[in-house]
């Protein structure tokens, strides 16, 4: 039977999980947020044929991205790292799927597209639901994602940073740093607030409880936290750490206390501003 | 036979899209469940059913079909709306008379305006996979997925109207694109990194509101507040 996490509780807030770890790429080139796992983990994938390509987002020109089908290493490499604004899944994911040179992809993405995902392989509601060529869903932590238009008039107006200059965007404790033009820019997190998307507030899932795999920033520097909800996930896991693509260790309980308040964060915020809509 | 599960398949009328799309999973159906149907020459409303699954809208100036109705919701443990017409409306909502047989608005509904209904299930049709693994859950217990089903029986019309008026409009979208994918006709369409609505195809088949991260969110916790306004309404006596 799939896998269906109930919902999302206060009592649970990191969703149901049978294995949880403290990862990093073993390889040096890996540049992404935390321990670069994830990619590790599509790289172990790739090289054992277990997929024939990724589909994740990949960053064009500022903030903004677009969907990509990676289907070599290089590519994957060049998709890594964070991500602050939303890619719609256009059109374009399901022609990639559908064409015939594709068997298997493993999907990259946020907690709401794994929700989709999720409920779109369990529950085909069309004869043209095109899921069954995803092998396994992996979803990052997210805290919300911006109202890309909102946050970089803000940038520009008050801080000069011009949109095509941004290079990267990272959180240093309650800091979000940006990084443009070889300049770094410190900002409170509460003053960016305004700028996350209304949707991403109301949103409860901060691990993406839908995902077979979860993975994101841990609080030990350099590491990701890894979080997998059923066997084959696990198995990944283990097999790209026995193979040599990933250092893990089980995570303290610390690292997963860690997570729990994070998650417990968004639920609270969630549950504040769902009751005013309804 | 005794052992197993008994099932009731019985349709209402409509495009027959749904009894199809059933009828593809019969072969794998049949092999877990008692499978009772009127193609198979076995349906019986009189007797006792553990589910019931229909399919079709339910035409409100005929008088036998809404009987029929009633007593399947007797025999049966669990009632479940399959396919758009039979739980929120789907394209049937657009008749207006005039057509011949003169079908009219006011005389379809959604079977949700009739009986009780513990699943509606929108999709036009669902997938033959569908029917399979929706069971499979009910019997599995409680999940995300279940309680949204579940919602979704206490709405009598879900359609991209919808989700433009709550999700997309009030600006709780976050533009993830489900939807867009989600959409049998390409109704839906990405303008700005936002879905956009072409009316003139929309065939009201719920599907992007039960897809869409933000409306299921909002359909479960009405769901909630309702249980909970019922029971409060059940404890002062009231109905």
């Amino acid at each position: 039977m799939a896998f269906q996490p109930a919902t999302i509780d206060p009592s649970n807030p990191l969703g149901p999980y049978i294995g949880a770890y403290i990862a990093r790429s073993t390889a040096k080139n890996v540049k992404a947020g935390g321990g670069g796992a994830v990619t590790a983990i599509l790289l172990y994938l790739l090289d054992k044929k277990k997929i024939d390509g990724v589909v994740a987002a990949k960053k064009t020109r500022g903030i903004k991205g677009e969907i990509v089908l990676a289907k070599t290493r290089e590519e994957i490499l060049m998709a890594a790292g964070n991500r602050w604004s939303i890619v719609p899944y256009t059109m374009r994911l399901k022609e990639t799927l559908m064409s015939t040179d594709i068997r298997r992809v493993a999907f990259v993405g946020l907690p709401c597209q794994a929700q989709f995902l999720r409920q779109m392989k369990m529950f085909p509601l069309m004869e043209g639901d095109f899921a069954d060529k995803i092998f396994v869903i992996i979803s990052l932590f997210c805290m919300g994602t911006f109202a890309v238009e909102s946050f970089t008039d803000y940038l520009a107006r008050n801080y000069n940073v011009p949109l095509e200059e941004v290079e990267n965007i990272d959180i240093e404790g309650d800091y979000l740093v940006i990084f443009y033009s070889g300049k770094k820019l410190r900002l409170p997190i509460e003053s960016i607030i305004y700028h996350v998307q209304h949707g991403c507030i109301l949103c409860p899932d901060y691990t993406g409880v839908f995902a077979d795999i979860s993975a994101g920033r841990a609080s030990r520097e350099g590491y990701t936290l890894i979080l997998t909800r059923n066997r084959l996930a696990d198995s990944i896991v283990n097999n790209a750490a026995y193979d040599g693509y990933l250092e893990i260790s089980e995570a303290t309980e610390e690292e997963i206390r860690y997570a729990r308040e994070k998650a417990l964060d968004k639920l609270n915020r969630s549950l504040k501003y769902i009751m005013r809509i309804l | 036979m005794s052992g197993k599960t008994s099932i009731l398949i019985y349709d209402l009328g409509g495009c027959e899209g749904c009894p199809l799309s059933i009828m593809r999973s019969y072969p794998r159906l049949a092999r877990i469940y008692d499978v009772h149907a009127k193609c198979i020459g076995n349906a019986d409303i009189e007797r006792q059913y553990n589910y019931a699954i229909i399919t079709g809208p339910i035409c409100l100036n005929s008088q036998r079909h809404i009987e029929e109705l009633k007593k399947i919701r007797k025999n049966s443990k669990i009632l479940i709306a399959y396919g758009s017409c039979a739980s929120v409306g789907g394209i049937i909502l657009y008749a207006r008379g005039g057509q011949e047989p003169r079908p009219d608005h006011r005389v379809y509904a959604p079977i949700s305006k009739i009986v009780r209904v513990d699943f509606s299930i929108p999709g036009c049709p669902p997938a033959p996979q569908m029917l399979i693994s929706l069971l499979g859950c009910i019997r599995s217990g409680r999940g995300y997925f279940l309680d949204l089903f579940k919602a979704v029986s206490a709405y009598s019309k879900l359609s991209g109207f919808d989700l433009m008026d709550e999700v997309v409009l009030t600006g709780i979208c976050v533009g993830c694109g489900a939807c867009v994918l989600s959409c049998p006709t390409n109704a839906l369409h990405m303008v700005d990194g936002r879905p956009d609505l072409i009316v003139e195809k929309c065939i009201r088949c719920g599907t992007c509101t039960v897809r869409c991260p933000r409306f299921t969110q909002i359909l479960i916790q009405r769901y909630k507040l309702r249980e909970r306004a019922k029971m409060l309404a059940s404890l002062v006596g009231g109905e």
